[in-house]
This record gives structure tokens, sequence and C-alpha cells, in this order.
């Protein structure tokens, strides 16, 4: 009897994540110019949309730059979580509570001096994504609640709590009636650094190197490496796992809530339920991506944000956005299931029961 | 004599660093239940995971009724009639126990009424009291292992191996399934029952075959025609793997590892260690005999602060340490080497650097960061000491041997100078080289005035390390012995309670 089985390489194939992206995406525009075919739009054209709106020129590059931010500053936060074995799909509300953190400062301190107040709001947000994510630490910690279901369920708290805010206390006079919140500071605006890409880009790029680097050199950083690949080691070893995950999971929501920072002070004007944007489960997909690992997370973020900026892009086509999402899901199909084969093979093997 | 059931012949397995079964030979008859007996690390259960197809054996020939068969996976084995019931259950806690009997072999169309009265009606013709609609996790622990039993009779298997099956159960539970396996072979089934306990051996089989240090030394000899204390010698065996020497001869001082009427509970909720209250003093080394699943986990686990502890109390160098953090013991002069080292004692996922300081990373601060040169300067003088081989300081654990591995993990624990050393199988799976360099590193340690407490399943190394041996059986101390005075056999018997 013969059977299909998917067995995992000894050896990875040497630079097989790149590798396997590549084909992920030959399989995704073959894919896609089936789709388009059958929808009745130009495959081409499409196409050639797509590129020209995410890296056709340095206004477009640029802009695709920005949207990478956030995706790969979540797309840390979730592999900092990761790094002990713990799910944080709760991005999207720490980047609401960061960026609602941010403002509150930005409200507090409306005269700052624009550098210093843009640090004190990053700061906030960084607290509050951590403050966001420290419940279901704590609670995962001390009594073994499921991270994944109340980080989850705290994306809704942080979206209610805005909206509340937008309708009552923190409602803009100047809005004629309309529900949004006043606007952040002018000056807590980040500089532009080339073309339309804002300081944030370099701030995330600092963040993640900042991270690789304490990770690899500090206690902290050698302790959670025991604690994430060998519990019952670390436990040995006299190092408290309670504190690690509650730690860990501080961390990662603070990388997350810092996201929701840089876009108040980057993309928005002001503090909206719309602020996330999604990231916070984008981010989830960048980092499963690049294998949870912070060096991977800002190329696929690039990668993905591109994709995003190119598939909202043909909707101007005339191509429905339907068509666009499902086009963006077959590319990520591609990547995922290709990088499942950088890892895995696929093999043909023979069983015999009896001889 | 009839068509063996099954028959096992020159099996080897070999490990990374380990043999685990070295040409082991078995054959079953039809109808009988037939012991396999050995110390841990004799290759029981590795010989077992080979017949029920959770491993493929690197050599020898399996035959089932004959007929000669190669396994790639347990379902395999268990189409060829061979089920296992494992030491650790794998039954799903949320369904019923019907539904944990019919999983994986379930009709498409679930008619659970149907299903329900079949599972009875089963566990009725064995005897067992069963109710099929109760969820797993409500059953204790010898109720679960019948829902195992079930299900393997579920899928009409005509061989089933037991794991040792009495370690979960109470005597009580010890007697009921005595009955069922019985009940088991009078319908032609054979049993592989693999056990320690001799009691158990005599009072449930009919034949048993022995292995030692991955080969059988006894094969299929009927239990009526030998006594315990001759199962025991088969078992303990005569000669050591390696050379130990003369024995030794320590100059025991102070106090310096005192355990007074511990008891602990360990996590299936059974009372593994039982009032026991034991002293180490310095320059001496205690060896702790006895066969395993006997409490000796739990109690060096409870010493080094990774168990907790009931009642009692553990004074380590003058300092009562029983409700004290791992680190506070470590500072308190204990070194631990625990009987799981890749589990436990080391990472083996991380660099050699990692492993190598794990002990003393914190001397190693800067601030909040961690000076990597030290680190690795300290780690090159351990493997320097020790004779580590290792490619590089970089590479990563698991790619070290047996030996070297244990090594590290000795030297890691010895080079904080420790005043108690608790050591957990410290030589077991090692070659003879291995076993040498470490008993030899232990016992200069002991030497320099180290209190060394040692638990071992091989009586010879503990004879020929040992200032005193204890008898370590269900929690207690059952026994003291003098080993240069004491014969093998009185020490053997006591291990397996034949005069208890």
């Amino acid at each position: 009897m013969k059977r299909l089985v998917l067995a995992r390489r000894e050896h990875p194939t040497r630079g097989g994540q790149p590798v396997a992206f590549l084909f992920g995406l030959v399989f995704a525009l073959i894919g896609g110019a089936l789709l388009l075919t059958i929808s009745g739009d130009p495959v081409f054209d499409t196409y050639e949309r797509m590129w020209d709106r995410s890296f056709g020129s340095f206004d477009t590059i640029s802009a695709t730059f920005n949207r990478a931010v956030p995706l790969a500053l979540v797309g840390l936060a979730v592999s900092i979580a990761a790094t002990m074995g713990l799910w944080n799909i709760g991005a999207e509300g720490q980047i609401l509570f960061g960026a609602t953190a941010a403002t509150f400062v930005g409200r507090l301190f409306p005269d700052l001096p624009g550098p210093i107040l843009i640090i004190a709001m990053l700061l906030a947000a960084a607290l509050g994504g951590a403050l966001w994510a420290f419940g279901p630490g704590l609670a995962r910690a001390e009594i073994g609640v499921s991270e994944i279901i109340t980080t989850l369920m705290l994306n809704e708290v942080a979206l209610r709590l805005i909206i509340y805010l937008q309708t009552t206390k923190w409602k803009d006079p100047d809005g004629f009636g309309f529900p949004q919140i006043t606007a952040r500071p002018e000056q807590a605006k980040l500089g532009a650094i080339w073309e339309r890409a804002h300081l944030g880009v370099l701030i995330a790029l600092a963040v993640i190197a900042a991270f690789a680097w304490f990770m690899n050199r500090s206690v902290w950083g050698y302790e959670l490496k025991i604690a994430g690949s060998s519990p019952k080691t670390a436990t040995y070893a006299g190092i408290s796992m309670r504190r690690k995950v509650i730690g860990v999971m501080a961390l990662s929501g603070a990388v997350a809530g810092f996201a929701g920072g840089i876009e108040l002070s980057g993309s928005a004007v002001r503090l909206s339920e719309n602020i996330s944007n999604g990231f916070g489960f984008a981010g989830i997909i960048v980092a499963a991506l690049a294998l949870m690992r912070p060096s991977g997370v800002a190329v696929v973020a690039l990668a993905f944000s591109a994709l995003q900026v190119g598939g909202l892009s043909i909707q101007t086509l005339g191509v429905s956005s339907a068509v666009s999402t499902i086009l963006q899901a077959l590319i990520l199909f591609g990547a995922i299931g290709a990088a499942v084969l950088s890892t895995y093979q696929i093999r043909l093997i023979e069983r015999k029961v009896t001889a | 004599m009839n068509q063996a059931a099954v028959e096992l012949d020159g099996i080897w397995k070999r490990f990374p660093g380990v043999i685990a079964n070295a040409g082991a030979s078995l054959t079953v008859r039809p109808g009988t239940v037939h012991a396999v007996l050995g110390e841990n690390g004799a290759g029981k259960t590795t010989l077992m995971n080979c017949l029920a197809g959770v491993y493929l054996p690197d050599d020898g020939t399996i035959r089932i009724d004959g007929q000669e068969v190669r396994f790639s996976s347990p379902a395999d084995a268990l189409a060829a009639g061979i089920g296992m019931v494992h030491q650790e259950f794998r039954l799903v806690p949320t369904f019923t126990v019907a539904e944990n009997v019919v999983l994986g072999s379930a009709p498409s169309i679930l008619d659970m009424t149907a299903i329900n009265g079949a599972v009875a009606a089963l566990a009725e013709r064995f005897g067992f009291d069963a109710d099929p609609e109760r969820p797993v996790w409500q059953l204790s622990m010898g109720e679960r292992q019948r829902v195992e039993i079930l299900k393997a009779l579920w899928r009409d298997a005509r061989v089933l191996i037991l794991d040792e099956p009495t370690a979960v159960l109470t005597p009580q539970e010890a007697v009921e399934l005595g009955a069922v396996l019985r009940q088991m072979v009078e319908e032609g089934r054979a049993v592989v029952f693999i056990s320690h306990k001799l009691d158990e051996v005599t009072a449930f089989c009919d034949e048993a075959t022995v292995l030692r240090g991955g080969s059988t030394v006894a094969s299929s000899i009927a239990i009526a025609d030998v006594d315990s204390g001759q199962l025991a010698e088969l078992m303990v065996g005569s000669s050591s793997v390696a050379n130990p020497g003369p024995p030794h001869v320590g100059v025991p001082g102070d106090v310096l590892l005192d355990v007074c009427k511990l008891t602990v509970t360990d996590s299936r909720g059974l009372t593994a260690v039982d009032s026991l209250s034991l002293e180490v003093r310095s320059g001496e080394i205690v060896g702790i005999a006895g066969v395993a699943g006997n409490g000796q986990r739990s109690l060096t686990d409870a010493i080094a602060g990774l168990e907790t502890v009931d009642s009692g109390s553990v004074t380590i160098n003058g300092i009562d340490v029983t409700t004290t953090g791992i680190r506070e013991r470590v500072n308190s002069g204990l070194a631990y080497i625990p009987e799981d080292r890749l589990g436990v004692g080391l990472a083996p996922k991380l660099p050699v650097t990692h492993n190598a300081v794990m002990r003393s990373y914190r001397t190693m601060r800067q601030g909040p960061m961690l000076s990597w040169d030290r680190a690795k300067a300290f780690s090159q003088n351990l493997i320097e000491r020790f004779g580590v081989k290792v490619g590089r300081v970089d590479d990563p654990l698991a790619s070290l041997s047996g030996g070297n591995l244990q090594r590290l993990l000795l030297g890691r624990e010895l080079s904080g100078n420790p005043s108690v050393v608790v050591a957990a199988q410290p030589t077991r799976g090692l070659d003879v080289a291995g076993v040498g360099a470490i008993q030899n590193l232990l016992v200069s340690q002991c030497d320099e005035g180290t209190a060394v407490l040692m638990i071992s399943e091989d009586l010879d190394e503990l004879i020929a390390l040992a200032d005193r041996i204890l008898v370590m059986s269900r929690g207690r101390i059952v026994g003291q012995f003098d080993p240069r005075q004491a014969s093998r056999a009185e020490i053997g018997e006591a291990m397996i309670g034949a005069h208890s």
C-alpha cells in the first residue's frame, strides 16, 4: 500500500524561506490570473496597477513603507509572545488602547514642544498596550486562563472605550456635532524622512533591532530562551515561568500599543476606532510568515504592506473589492503553503503490514 | 508447544548515545500472561514499543503467528492484533468511556446508543464495571486503565501489552486487573505484562522473560519453576558494565543533607514519598537502591525544590530549605543532577554555552546585560576541566553524545563547589568510559568533603561507590545495608519487596 505523507525535512532548505515565498507568489499570480479572467477583468492591467501602486514610484514605495510600520511592529509583538508559546491575538485592542493613552497625554500637555510631546505620547502608548496585555498575562500565569480568549475579548473593550470617548468626554467641540475625537496636537506629528515615509519607519526598524539585540545579549533574553525552549529546565534553573509569562505578555502588548502611538502620530490626525485598521490581525499573519523571527518580520511586513496597498488600488480599476480580497488571500495561501514546504517535504512511502 | 503468538528475535534499537536493545528476543505463547522483567533502562519499554509499532527496530525480526511483519505505525500493529496500554494513558478526558473506546475505529455514522450498548457488553464480558456514558475525566486512574484495555479489546487485539500497569493502581485494583487478564488469556489471547514487582509477577503470570542491558538474559522461564530470589538475581545481574574498582570508603563528617519525615504527593495524587528520613554526611556517598517508580524521583525533586512537600523537612548545610525556592537551595550549596537530563537538566535546543552557565549566569551580569565574554570563557573552562567533547560552544547542545551531555551537566553542577550533591541515575545509559568518568567525578567530589546522595538502579554501581546503601520501596526506606558486607541477593530482595 502506498500513501503520501508530509515529512519534516532533516535540514530545512538553505535560504528556503525567500525561495518559497517566490514560488508562492508565482502560484498566486497564476491562480489570480484565472480568477480575473473569470470575473472579466484585464489580467495584465490589474497586475501592473498593483505593482505600480506599491513599488512603482518613490511616492508609492514610501507609502508602502508607512503601512509596513504597524504591520512590522505587531508582527514583532506576536513573535515576542510566541517565544513563550503564547498567542497574543489582542494586538488590535492594544493598538487602540495604546493610541488612547497617547491621546490622553496629548490632551494633558497640548503645548509641549513637538519632540518631547511625541516621546511622551509614544511612551504612554507603549505603557497602555502593556497594561492591556498585562491582565491576560496575569490570568494565564496565575490560573491558566487561555490568553487567546482574553486578549481577543479585550479588543472589543478597547474599541467600545473609544466609541464612548468619541461621543462623550473627548468629543470634538468643532466637529459640527459629528462624533469624533478632537485632533491630536499638530506638533505631535512624526516628521517625513523621504517622500511620504515618516519617521516611524526608522523607529520601527530601531525597535526591532533593539529587541533582537536585547534578546541575544541580556540576562532577561537568556532566561527567556531557556523558558521558551524547555519550561521544565527553566524551573530547574530557578527561573520563574510565572514571571516570564507575565513579562512577555506585557512586552508584547507594549510593542503593539507602541504601534498605536506611531499610527496616531504618523498616519492619523485623531484617535478613532479605525486607527487599528486590522493591523492587529494582519500582524499575526506577518509573524507567522516570518516564522516568529524578529529579523524576518520587517521584510514580510513590507511585502504584506505592498500586497494590501496594491490590492486596494485595483478597486479603482473597477475590479470588485471581493476579487481584490480573494487575490490577496491567494497570494497569502501561496506564501504560507510554500513556507510549509520549505520545512516539510511530501514523500510517497510504502507501508507494509505483512511481508 | 503450539505456534507462538509473538516472536521477537535479535531486536536492536539504538538512540543517539544509547543502545536500548541489543539483540533482545521474546517469545509469547497464546493463552499465557507473559511477564517481561528487568531494571529500568533494561530496554523493556523500547522492546515493547518495537512490537507495538511505535518504533521501527534497527535490526531483528518480528513474527506474529509465525508471519514476519514490519510495522511502520501503531495503527499497523493494531491491525495485526497488537494492542498496547502505555504508562501514560492516551485518552480524551472530555469524551465518554464509549467515545474513547471507539475513537479512531468508529463507523462513519455514529449511533451512540448502539455503541454504548456494545461497549457495555464488551465490558461485561470481561467483568469490568464501566459505565459507557461517563466522561473519562471523572474516572480514577484504575478506571481509566480499564478504558485503555477496552480500547484494545474493541479492536480485537489478540496480544495486549501492558506497560507497568499496576504502577497507578491500588492493591485492590491490581488484584481485579489480574482477574481480567486471566479472563483474556482463557479466550486464547496473549498478554505481555511489564513489571518490576515480583509478587504480582508470581501471582498473575505464567512465564517470564528477563532483560538486562538491552538483551534477553532468560527467556520464557515458567514462573512455577523459579523462586523470587532467582528472578531477582536475573534482573539485577552479577556483573557490572563498568569496572568500578575497590569499594569507596569515605570519612563521614557533619550531616550536610538532612531529610526528616518527608512526605510528597506526586502529580497523580499518589503518596510518592511516605514519611521518609535520611541523612548524608560530609565525605560520604549514600546510595539509594530501588526499582524505578518507588518514589525516587519525587524524593530527589522534593530535595531540589521542584516538587512541593506535604510534610517533613529538608535541611541543606544546616539551613532549613523545605519551603524555599530552587535558587535559594542552590545558594545553600545544593547541586542536583536530575534523572531526566535532557528534559530537566539541560535545554537541548540551545547552545552549549547557554547550558553551561545555567547555574552561574547571575554572577555574569552587567546591569541588565549578560557578559557573553565571561559566559564563553566559563563554558570553555568547564569543557576543558571536565573533558566534554564539543565542536564549538555555539553548537546546539543536542549535537553532543550522551556521555558528553552528562559530563557537561555534572561539571556545571560541581563547578559551584556544592556541599550536597543529589545525583539521580547519573550513569544510566552511558557507555563504559562515560560511566567511569562520571563515577570518578562523584567520588573525588565526595573525597573533598561533599555529601553525595546517589540514586541508581545499578546495584553494582552502588556497591562499588556507596558508603551506605538505603533501599527504597513504595516511598519508604525499607532497608539499610553496608555494601562491604551485604550480599547482592539480600539487597535485591529488599528492592523488589520479596520479604516485605
